[in-house]
C-alpha cells in the first residue's frame, strides 16, 4: 500500500469524489440505507496474478432491488494473461467476447460512480474485495472505502443466533456458505449461476432475506448489520 | 433478466405479452422480500404503487370483520395482486397479508400503465372481477373456433323472410307469390288465424311439382288440398345439426323455426349445407345408410371421433354434449325402429327414456347405458312380454355398438325399470314423499330423464309429479343435505385439497369433486323453480329467478361447470388416445398455472353456492 502522495499518477476527480463519500450513516435504519450488491468473475483466485473478467451489480434502495439500475460489464484481461480453459468452463466467458471488452481502466470509472455513497454487499467478500482493491490500486492507487457487508458472514451470524435462540440444535455445524445453498434455504429463486449479474441478483435477494430475519432479532441499524456481517476493505 | 422475463411469461397475463414487452417489464422490476404475516397492502390504506407478482411464498386476501379474520383468497407464485387499487388509483379494497415469507416482483405503476395501454389482452385480464376472468378464460378458448353446425343455432341461420298465404288461395297464386319474393316455400295461415304456430301449414316448390303438376291438378287447386299441415318445426335454440338430422329423417328441405311456439322464420336445407364444412356433419347420412349392426357400431365410433374434433375446434363442452345427445339419440331411435320392425308394431304406446348424464345432454363419451321404458296402462296382456323382448334386444344392440351395460342395472331390460305409466308415477311420487337414501340416489338419475322415442307422452305423465317436489321442503332439504355431503375440495385457505391414491399424488377427481357437485346443485334449483329443463346449464340459467340462487352465482356455476367439464373431457380423451381407460382423476400439478387458477376459482364458486344452500336448508355446517 502506498501513501497518498506516492500515487503513480494524478488522481482523477472521480476517484476523489468516490473517496470523500459521504458514506451511509451507521445509525440509519437498514431499510433506509442504499446498497450496491456486486459479483465479479475472474480468471482465477489469486488477485495478484489473475484478472477481473466481468463485474455485475444491482442496487438496493428502500429495501428493494432495482433492476432498472443493474449494471454489467465484461473486462478485457491484460495482454499476455491466459484465461485458462478450466475457468472458462465455470463462467462461460469466451476469449473472443473478452477481446472485444473494454479494459479495466475504462470500466473502473463507472464502477466507482456506482459504488459511491453506498454500502457494498458481496458474497464471500474476500475474493471480490481483493480483486477490486488490486485493480483500484493499480489504476488509481486507491482502494474500496465504504462499509462492506458479506452475506456469507451474515449467514454465519444468523446460524449462531438461531443456535442461541434454540431454534436449531447447537450440534448443527455451520451451514454451507455456497450462495445457491443459502438461497434455497431461504426459499429464494436461484438465477442461472456463474454470471456476475445473476449472482449479484441472487446475493441481493439473499441479503434482503437475511436482513429481514435479523431485524426480527432486533438488528435494525446499519451499524448492527455491520457488526453481524461487516468486513474490512483490506 | 431472461430468467425473470421467462418467469413472468409463464403466467397470465404476462403470457399475453410478446417477448420484448415481457423483457421491458423484467428490466423495471423491483424485488422485495416480505416477512411472514406482513401486510403488503392494507384495506383503506395508501394506494398500491406497484403491481405485485408473487415469486416465492403465499399471500392471503384477508378481511377483518368483528374482530374475526376471514381469508377469502390466497395467491401463490406467478399470481399478481394490487391491480384494482393500481387501476383505480384508490385505496386497496382488501388487505393482502403474507402467509409465509414472500419474495415479490414489483412492477412500477408507470410500466404497468404502459403495458396496459399497449397490449389489450394484457389489459383485459385486469379489467374485471375474478368471475369475469373465469368467463373470459372459457370464452377465449372458444374464440379460435369457427362457428360450425354444432355451435350454430337455427336463430342464426334464418335467412328467408317469412311469407304467409291463405289456405283458400290457389296454387297459381302461391307460385306467383314465391316468384315475387324469390322464396321456395310459403307458410299457410291456418286457425287460429294470424297466429303462425305449429299448426300452420307449409307449401314448398317441391309440393307444387310433385303434388300439383305431376298429379295433373289444375292451377286453380286451393292450397289446403296440397299443403302439409301441421308443420314439422324446431325452436330457434335448436342446433343446426339437429335440423339437418330432422330434415334427413323426414325427407324435407324446409323447416319452420319457432320461438315460444310461434314460427319466426324458415331454414332451408341449403342454408345448412352452406355451413357444412366439418366432416362430423355427415354423421346423420351415415346413420341413414347403415344396414348392419357393424355399420351402427362404426357410426358410434364416428361420433366418438367427432367429439375429439369438436374439442379441438374449441366447441363448448355443453354444446358437444348436445351434439352427442342428438347423434346417440338418433342411433337409439334407429335401433328401436329396427327392432319394432322385426317384432311387429308395439301393442301399446310406450316411451323410451334415457337417464342421468344422457338425459342431461352431458354424455360426451360412450359411457354406461342408463335407460328405462314406460308403457301405457291400458295394454293387451301380451304387451309386457313384447316390451321385455324389445328392451332386451335394444340393450344388447347398444352393447354391440359400444355402450356397456349399466353396472347398477338401470336399464329397460331390468323389469323394475320397465313398467306401466301408473307404476312409474307411483314410484316417482314415493321417492319424493319418502326421501330415504335409495330415493335420493334414484331421483338423481331418473328425474333427469328425457324421452327419445315412442308415442306415449312421458313428460306429461311424469314431469308434473316431479314438479310437485317444488313445495316439499323435506324432500328438498334431504336432497340438499345429500348434495352437501360432497363439499368443494377446498381447505380453510380456499386452496384446492388434493388426494393421493396409491403412489399417485396431487390428484383431483373432476367428476365427484367437480362436475357432479354442480349437477346436484342445479337439480335442486330446478326442483325449487319447477324448471323442466334437464341440462345442468339450462337448469341454472332458467331456474335462478325462482330458486335460492342469484343470477351472478348461477352464471359462475355455469362457467365452473363448463371449465370442469372441459378439463375432464380433455383428460379423458388423452387417456383414450393412449389406449387407457378414461378416468376422472387428473394430476393437479400437470395443469398449466392458468388452468390451476381457473380450477381453483371454479371450486370457490361452487363452495360459495354450497354455503348458500346450507344456509337456506339449515343443513348445519357443510359436512
Amino acid at each position: 500500500m502506498r501513501l497518498p502522495w506516492q500515487r503513480k499518477r494524478a488522481v482523477p476527480e472521480l476517484v476523489r469524489a468516490y473517496e470523500v463519500g459521504p458514506w451511509p450513516d451507521a445509525r440509519s435504519y437498514w431499510r433506509d440505507v442504499r446498497y450496491v450488491v456486486l459479483d465479479v468473475e475472474t480468471s482465477g483466485l489469486d488477485a495478484r496474478r489473475d484478472a477481473l473478467l466481468a463485474v455485475g451489480l444491482v442496487e438496493i434502495e428502500q429495501a428493494r432491488v432495482h433492476l432498472d439500475r443493474r449494471w454489467y460489464s465484461l473486462i478485457r484481461p491484460p495482454a499476455g494473461l491466459l484465461v485458462e480453459a478450466s475457468s472458462i468452463r465455470i463462467h462461460g466467458l469466451m476469449r473472443a467476447d473478452l477481446a472485444d471488452a473494454p479494459p479495466i481502466d475504462a470500466v473502473l470509472p463507472e464502477l466507482l460512480d456506482r459504488l459511491a455513497q453506498r454500502v457494498l454487499v458481496v458474497h464471500v467478500a474476500r475474493i471480490d474485495v481483493g480483486f477490486l482493491n488490486q485493480a483500484l490500486d493499480l489504476s488509481y492507487g486507491t482502494r474500496l472505502h465504504g462499509p462492506i457487508l458479506d452475506t456469507s458472514r451474515l449467514a454465519a451470524t444468523l446460524h449462531q443466533n438461531a443456535q442461541l435462540l434454540g431454534e436449531i440444535s447447537r450440534d448443527m455445524p455451520i451451514p454451507a456458505i455456497q450462495l445457491r445453498a443459502l438461497a434455497i434455504q431461504y426459499n429464494l429463486p436461484v438465477y442461472p449461476q456463474h454470471d456476475a449479474l445473476n449472482d449479484a441478483l441472487t446475493t441481493a435477494q439473499l441479503f434482503l432475506a437475511q436482513a429481514t430475519h435479523l431485524e426480527h432479532q432486533g438488528i435494525r441499524t446499519l451499524r448492527a448489520l455491520l457488526r453481524a456481517g461487516g468486513v474490512q476493505s483490506r | 433478466m431472461d430468467e425473470i422475463a421467462a418467469f413472468l411469461r409463464a403466467y397470465p397475463p404476462f403470457d399475453q405479452l410478446p417477448p420484448e414487452a415481457a423483457m421491458l417489464a423484467a428490466e423495471h422490476i423491483q424485488i422485495e422480500y416480505f416477512p411472514a404475516h406482513h401486510d403488503v397492502l392494507t384495506f383503506g390504506g395508501p394506494p398500491a404503487e406497484f403491481l405485485y407478482i408473487v415469486r416465492k411464498g403465499m399471500v392471503d386476501f384477508v378481511r377483518e370483520e368483528e374482530g374475526e379474520v376471514l381469508v377469502f383468497d390466497s395467491l401463490g407464485p406467478g399470481e399478481a395482486f394490487g391491480y384494482p387499487s393500481l387501476i383505480r388509483r384508490r385505496s386497496p379494497i382488501v388487505t393482502v397479508r403474507t402467509r409465509t415469507e414472500v419474495l415479490a416482483y414489483l412492477l412500477p405503476a408507470e410500466i404497468f400503465y404502459h403495458l396496459q395501454a399497449e397490449y389489450p389482452l394484457f389489459a383485459s385480464y385486469f379489467a374485471a372481477s375474478a368471475l369475469h376472468r373465469l368467463n373470459s378464460a372459457v370464452r377465449s378458448r372458444h374464440q379460435t373456433a369457427e362457428p360450425s353446425l354444432f355451435q350454430t343455432r337455427l336463430q342464426e341461420l334464418i335467412s328467408h323472410p317469412l311469407i304467409a298465404i291463405q289456405p283458400d288461395a290457389t296454387v297459381r297464386e302461391a307460385a306467383q307469390l314465391m316468384r315475387d319474393h324469390n322464396v321456395s316455400c310459403l307458410l299457410v295461415n291456418l286457425p287460429p288465424y294470424e297466429v303462425y304456430d305449429q299448426n300452420s301449414g307449409i307449401i314448398t316448390d317441391r309440393d307444387l311439382r310433385n303434388r300439383v303438376l305431376a298429379a295433373g291438378l289444375p292451377d286453380s287447386t286451393p292450397l289446403r288440398q296440397v299443403m302439409t299441415a301441421p308443420v314439422v318445426s324446431l325452436p330457434v335454440t335448436a342446433l343446426a345439426f339437429e335440423a339437418m338430422l330432422l330434415m334427413l329423417e323426414r325427407h324435407i328441405h324446409h323447416l319452420p323455426v319457432t320461438r315460444d311456439g310461434v314460427v319466426v322464420g324458415m331454414v332451408t336445407h341449403t342454408d345448412i349445407l352452406r355451413r357444412q364444412s366439418n366432416s362430423p356433419l355427415f354423421l346423420p347420412r351415415q346413420l341413414q345408410r347403415a344396414h348392419t349392426l357393424e355399420d351402427l357400431r362404426s357410426y358410434g365410433d364416428q361420433v366418438a371421433a367427432a367429439v375429439g374434433a369438436l374439442l379441438d375446434a374449441g366447441v363448448r363442452v355443453s354444446d358437444i354434449g348436445r351434439v352427442v345427445a342428438v347423434a346417440h339419440d338418433a342411433l337409439i331411435q334407429r335401433i328401436l325402429r329396427d327392432v319394432e320392425t322385426e317384432l311387429g308394431a308395439p301393442p301399446a304406446p310406450y316411451a323410451w327414456l334415457v337417464l342421468g348424464s344422457e338425459g342431461r345432454y352431458e354424455q360426451t363419451l360412450r359411457t354406461d347405458q342408463d335407460n328405462a321404458l314406460i308403457y301405457a296402462d291400458e295394454h293387451p296382456p301380451d304387451a309386457p312380454e313384447y316390451f321385455r323382448v324389445l328392451a332386451e334386444t335394444v340393450v344388447e344392440r347398444l352393447v354391440a355398438c359400444g355402450f356397456p351395460r349399466c353396472r347398477g342395472n338401470i336399464m329397460a331390460s331390468n323389469p323394475q325399470w320397465r313398467q306401466p305409466l301408473s307404476v312409474w308415477q307411483a314410484t316417482f311420487a314415493r321417492w319424493i314423499d319418502v326421501p330415504d337414501e335409495e330415493a335420493l340416489l334414484r331421483s338423481g338419475i331418473f328425474f333427469d330423464f328425457r324421452q327419445i322415442h315412442g308415442t306415449l307422452y312421458a313428460e306429461g305423465g311424469l314431469r308434473p309429479i316431479i314438479t310437485r317436489a317444488r313445495g316439499n321442503k323435506i324432500f328438498l332439504g334431504r336432497l340438499a343435505r345429500a348434495a352437501l355431503r360432497n363439499p368443494a375440495p377446498l381447505n380453510l385457505f380456499r386452496n384446492v385439497v388434493l388426494e393421493r391414491r396409491g403412489d399417485q399424488k396431487n390428484l383431483i377427481d373432476l367428476k365427484h369433486r367437480g362436475t357432479a357437485m354442480v349437477v346436484d346443485l342445479a337439480r335442486i334449483f330446478a326442483l325449487e323453480a319447477g324448471c323442466i329443463d334437464t341440462s345442468t346449464v339450462g337448469r341454472l340459467r332458467r331456474s335462478w329467478p325462482a330458486a335460492s340462487i342469484g343470477e351472478t352465482e348461477a352464471e359462475s356455476l355455469v362457467s365452473a361447470f363448463e371449465l370442469l367439464s372441459l378439463l375432464r373431457l380433455r383428460h379423458q380423451r388423452a387417456q383414450i388416445e393412449q389406449g387407457d381407460e378414461p378416468t376422472n382423476l387428473i394430476v393437479y400439478t400437470d395443469l398449466s398455472p392458468l388452468e390451476q387458477r381457473e380450477l381453483k376459482e371454479s371450486l370457490q364458486a361452487i363452495a360459495r353456492v354450497q354455503r348458500g344452500i346450507a344456509t337456506v336448508y339449515q343443513t348445519g355446517r357443510i359436512a
